[in-house]
């Protein structure tokens, strides 16, 4: 019994990283933009189709198709910001519609450009790491390893630099930041690059354990939305939370229930969230 | 405020010319339909675009090379002439409302004599439009009929019965193996595929252990599926009909996991990839229901669908291999079924094709022989069953085993299907 | 205040030509549009009522499960407790109303972004509680073979509501009326204080406004007429499924609205009826197919970006245009409209 809650514990932490790193990416492009990215499942599509193309096709070894996924999908990011959000940066709920445009057009560039099928990822590595008797791929620690550093990086970045500072000001009131002095477009595209690329990184990372399909952003905007407001949005350390917090919960329920039932406890534990903390847990005023 | 409220009525009323103005190209819009007196056009309803697109555009293209192919060879004979086959396609989105719309110009615009669905939640949209104008229309899912859809057929895959095979097949020849644990994702293709596993389990006498674990269509991560399965240390894995992205993920996470025991399951759809992705050692035996035509085992006499090896051959040269899937020959081997029947009934008119096609209670179903089925699970004999092949991955390569008869099982085990059904709540006539 | 309306003799000629065109529309499109129109119909009511939530401010992604609420209720009642279609429809409506008005008071802690997700989430529960129990509401596969609208037999009339003109034509009729009460709604008292909460939340508050018991009045009243285009769609089409009631067709309702514009009762309007016409009869007549999705992406983007406030801004602007003419030709005005 206790190898089998030991190997659930496993199956968490991996579902929580990989969530971590894209609710982490949608909790900034808010938090600067205000903007509600409904693209972002999509630019973690992107992330994995950069796997398929230069890892799989290509033959590139993974760790450089990784970073490629992570700077292409970061450019798209960037491209966004331009085109879209910047435009219409006093219109939220036209953002919000053009991210959805966005995404109809991502998807339909994955489906006329590789095909409908689940795409071929070659195995990175076989490997595996064993506890008692349960046990983790390489495969999957990476993905462990990759946010936890991730993370830590973006967390000394926004702590201790210059355009760190820059933007949680934003976050926290643009007016005010832009009367600082800082220029709101460059730590938009920073933000939307950082975002963008968080998504495609978690993206890249997962592409040989899911077998991508051009609509697998589907699956996971919907959590990752649950998860930045059960953790408050607006609040990095809150969506890392968050994701661990649904990520054991979800697991488990699945483990010991069944993959509904879990679906369904984990909106009730956000309405629960939110009906006692209006906010989420780590959430600050709700921005006008 | 008078002012005020007259512009809004001036709105109005501009907002009228607009209205109508946009709405009158539209009139002009629906399709000519074809000139020709020998053409017999054939409707395509089937999702193209979005998610389920992967069960409707294959056939479509599999479609297109049997059109020309049979155009080459100077179209079908119908009443002594040639008639060159045509197909009109419709993308309804596996929503019921697009795919009325979409019935609708089909049969009264585009003067289409036949159509193919997919079924499922498109169909309901359809049956009284097709009953009402006496469409002949086939589906992938026989789920789809009851005692009233006389004019829906499911001639090429009963799914989910055919999986007795399988399962059949794998009592005979590994008697040694005795327990099992099942798997599916809860929706309308998992449910009745879960009873027939269970129905041919029980006849098999192999014992299902714990209730079939359903999971979420929207599941991303199947190691705790897995976990849970592999927790009960079953002889047989069942992973049901599970679509390729749960499929794949599945198998994977088994052989991490460290499963040695046997897998069955109905579609294993891009194999090649999770052989990859495992071991050609762990995958090695794995049955599943899905030949690849390139198999030899299909130049067999009996085989009804028309040059399967060839088939194949051109369908990876215009689309590529890795786009071959189950749906690649479905839609097609029907078109040969309705080709064979309009010729023997002269005439493309659906109720004639049907008669012809119900004949004797027989069929030409692509793997032989086969009879007009289904009263006791469905209301009525419009799904054509006989032989299905059972699939074995051997040395990473799918080949077919044995081609088992689907009605010699129901002969002896029929009242277990009925009972799972039942308990699942898939009969028709509990289907609400 | 509620304003009295004088119409006049160009507005009567205005709703006349309206009304000629509304009633001609059936019989001008071929006959697979006119299955379209149906839906288009069912969905200018979805929308409006939509919008009439949003004037407190708040953005629901609900709407369109409250809408699958009045489809399976209507649907349930008149398949399983053999209520008439109409009766059923009514009652099927009424339970949406009852269940925003119980989930109102866990959503409207909520404000913003959060209230839009939380609605989602809720919405989300209902869903999956369809396809999870079976028994009464058929799982995936959702409820088949719903009774259509009864057929009127008057000997020598018979109108039989599968044909979709005939059941343009009923649909036509209640959604007029739906429209009727939900602009008298915005334009009376409770209306105008559903702009103010929007606009000063606090200070409404502070007057004395009960803002709590006015967004929960919007999310009924909404809810109620969703509810009532859900079960006019569960009859028409004879089936309900929880995929038809899923965020996509959430989004899509957010599409509708926001190019259509939401400061005019007839931005939503102009909203889904351009967009449902490139979509299914432009993109499709073309050939799109599998581009189609991407040329209705990228018409959603340039929409937004070129106008931002909606389609509703292109007839706002035409008509200022026109009243700047009719302020120095003061009797043209109302001619000019029509032009």
């Amino acid at each position: 019994m206790s190898d089998f809650l030991l190997q659930t514990a496993f199956n968490a932490s991996y579902a929580a990283s990989y969530m971590a790193l894209i609710a982490v990416g949608l909790v900034l492009i808010f938090g600067v933009m205000g903007v509600i990215n409904f693209a972002h499942g999509e630019l973690y599509m992107a992330g994995a189709y950069a796997v398929v193309f230069f890892y799989a096709g290509l033959g590139l070894p993974f760790m450089v198709a990784v970073a490629i996924g992570l700077v292409f999908v970061g450019c798209l990011g960037m491209l966004m910001e331009l085109a879209l959000f910047r435009p219409l940066r006093t219109n939220p709920l036209g953002g919000l519609i053009a991210s959805i445009g966005f995404l109809l057009m991502l998807q339909t560039v994955a489906v006329l450009g590789f095909g409908l099928r689940n795409q071929n990822v070659p195995p990175v590595s076989q490997g595996r790491i064993t506890v008692g008797g349960a046990f983790l791929t390489y495969e999957r620690l990476y993905v462990i390893l990759a946010t936890v550093g991730l993370l830590l990086a973006l967390w000394l970045f926004l702590r201790k630099s210059k355009f760190g500072w820059a933007l949680r000001a934003c976050a926290q009131d643009r007016e005010a930041a832009s009367l600082q002095g800082i220029s709101i477009n460059q730590t938009a595209r920073y933000a939307m690059f950082i975002g963008a690329g968080l998504a495609g990184v978690a993206g890249a990372l997962t592409a040989p354990l899911v077998a991508p399909t051009p609509y697998m952003g589907h699956t996971v905007i919907v959590t990752a939305f649950i998860i930045i407001i059960v953790g408050g949005i607006g609040s990095l350390e809150g969506a890392v939370l968050a994701a661990i917090i649904y990520a054991f919960v979800h697991t488990f329920v699945t483990t010991f229930f069944d993959g509904v039932i879990a679906n369904i406890v984990g909106l009730l534990l956000m309405l629960a969230v939110l009906v006692v903390k209006p906010q989420g847990l780590f959430g600050v005023r709700e921005r006008a | 405020m008078t002012s005020a409220s007259k512009v809004s009525l001036n709105r109005r009323t501009l907002l009228c010319g607009a209205a109508s103005a946009a709405l009158m190209p539209v009139v002009g819009f629906p399709r000519v339909s074809f000139a020709g007196d020998d053409v017999v056009k054939i409707g395509f309803l089937a999702p193209l675009t979005g998610p389920v697109a992967a069960w409707g555009k294959p056939g479509l293209d599999g479609c297109k090379i049997w059109a020309d192919w049979m155009n080459e060879a100077g179209g079908i004979e119908i009443g002594g002439k040639p008639h060159r086959i045509e197909f009109a396609s419709y993308d309804d989105e596996d929503d019921a409302g697009k795919a009325r719309a979409g019935a609708t110009q089909l049969i009264r615009e585009s003067d289409v004599k036949f159509i193919m669905m997919l079924g499922g939640n498109s169909w309901p949209g359809v049956e009284e439009i097709a009953a009402r104008q006496g469409m002949l229309v086939s589906t992938l899912l026989p789920s789809d009929l009851t005692p009233n859809t006389e004019t829906l057929i499911a001639p090429c895959e009963v799914h989910p019965i055919y999986n007795v095979t399988g399962v059949d097949w794998l009592a005979a020849n590994r008697p040694e193996l005795k327990t099992a644990v099942i798997c599916a994702q809860d929706d309308a293709l998992g449910k009745p595929s879960v009873a027939t596993y269970l129905a041919a389990f029980e006849a098999a006498g192999i014992e299902v252990l714990g209730d079939p674990l359903f999971f979420d269509p929207a599941t991303t991560d199947f190691a705790p599926v897995m976990t849970q399965l592999l927790a009960k240390n079953p002889d047989i894995l069942c992973l049901d009909t599970c679509y390729a992205d749960y499929v794949h993920p599945l198998c994977e996470q088994a052989f991490q996991q460290g499963y040695k025991g046997q897998i069955i399951s109905c579609t294993l759809d891009f194999y090649q990839r999770i052989v990859e992705r495992t071991s050609k050692e762990f995958m090695e035996g794995v049955i599943f229901q899905f030949p690849d035509f390139d198999d030899k085992a299909l130049n067999d006499p009996r085989i009804n669908f028309r040059k399967p090896n060839e088939f194949y051959a051109e369908y990876v040269k215009r689309y590529g291999a890795t786009e071959w899937s189950a749906v690649s020959w479905e839609y097609s081997s029907i078109m040969d079924l309705w080709a064979d029947a309009a010729q023997r009934a002269g005439s493309v008119e659906p109720a004639d094709v049907l008669k012809a096609m119900k004949e004797g209670g027989k069929g030409k179903h692509a793997f032989g022989e086969a009879r007009w089925w289904g009263k006791d699970l469905f209301g009525l004999d419009n799904a054509l069953v006989g032989d299905w092949p059972v699939v074995v991955i051997r040395d990473g390569k799918a080949t077919i085993a044995e081609f088992r008869s689907i009605p010699d099982w129901w002969d002896k085990h029929g009242d277990l299907l009925i009972k799972h059904m039942t308990d699942l709540g898939q009969m028709w006539s509990q289907r609400t | 205040m509620p304003e009295r309306n004088t119409i006049s003799g160009a507005g009567w000629a205005g709703i006349l030509a309206l009304a000629v065109v509304l009633l001609a529309v059936p019989h001008l499109v071929s006959f697979s549009q006119q299955e379209l129109l149906v839906f288009l119909t069912i969905n200018v009511l979805l929308v409006v009522s939509y919008r009439l939530l949003t004037l407190t401010g708040e953005w629901s992604l609900a709407h369109v499960v409250m809408m699958g609420v009045g489809a399976y209720g209507s649907a349930l009642y008149s398949k399983l407790f053999g209520f008439p279609v109409p009766l059923a429809m009514l009652a099927g409506a009424v339970t949406a109303g009852l269940i925003a008005t119980v989930l109102s008071f866990p959503l409207f802690r909520m404000k913003g972004f959060y209230f839009l997700i939380g609605s989602f989430a809720a919405g989300e529960v209902i869903r999956l509680i369809w396809k999870r129990f079976t028994d009464p509401f058929g799982g995936p596969k959702g409820i088949q073979r719903i009774p259509g609208f009864p057929e009127i037999d008057l000997g020598f009339l018979r109108i039989d509501f599968y044909q979709p003109e005939n059941y343009y034509y009923l649909v036509l009729v209640v959604v007029l009326v739906s429209l009727w009460v939900l602009y008298r709604i915005e334009r009376s008292r409770i209306g105008l204080t559903f702009h103010a909460i929007h606009w000063q939340d606090k200070l409404s508050e502070s007057v004395g406004i009960d803002t709590f018991g006015h967004r929960m009045l919007a999310f009924v009243v909404a809810s109620f007429f969703a509810g009532v285009a859900g079960a006019l769609y569960a009859h028409y089409l004879s089936t309900v499924n929880p995929n038809q009631f899923n965020v996509d067709t959430m989004v899509y309702v957010l599409i509708w609205t926001i190019v259509g514009g939401t400061s005019r009762w007839y931005g939503p309007i102009l909203g889904v009826i351009a967009l449902t016409i490139i979509d299914e009869v432009i993109l499709r007549g073309i050939g799109a197919d599998q581009w189609r999705p991407l040329l209705y992406g990228a018409i959603l983007i340039c929409a937004i970006l070129f106008l931002p406030n909606g389609l509703e801004s292109l007839v706002i602007r035409a008509g200022e245009a026109l009243r700047g003419r009719s302020a120095s030709a003061v009797t043209g005005a109302a001619g000019a409209a029509q032009d």
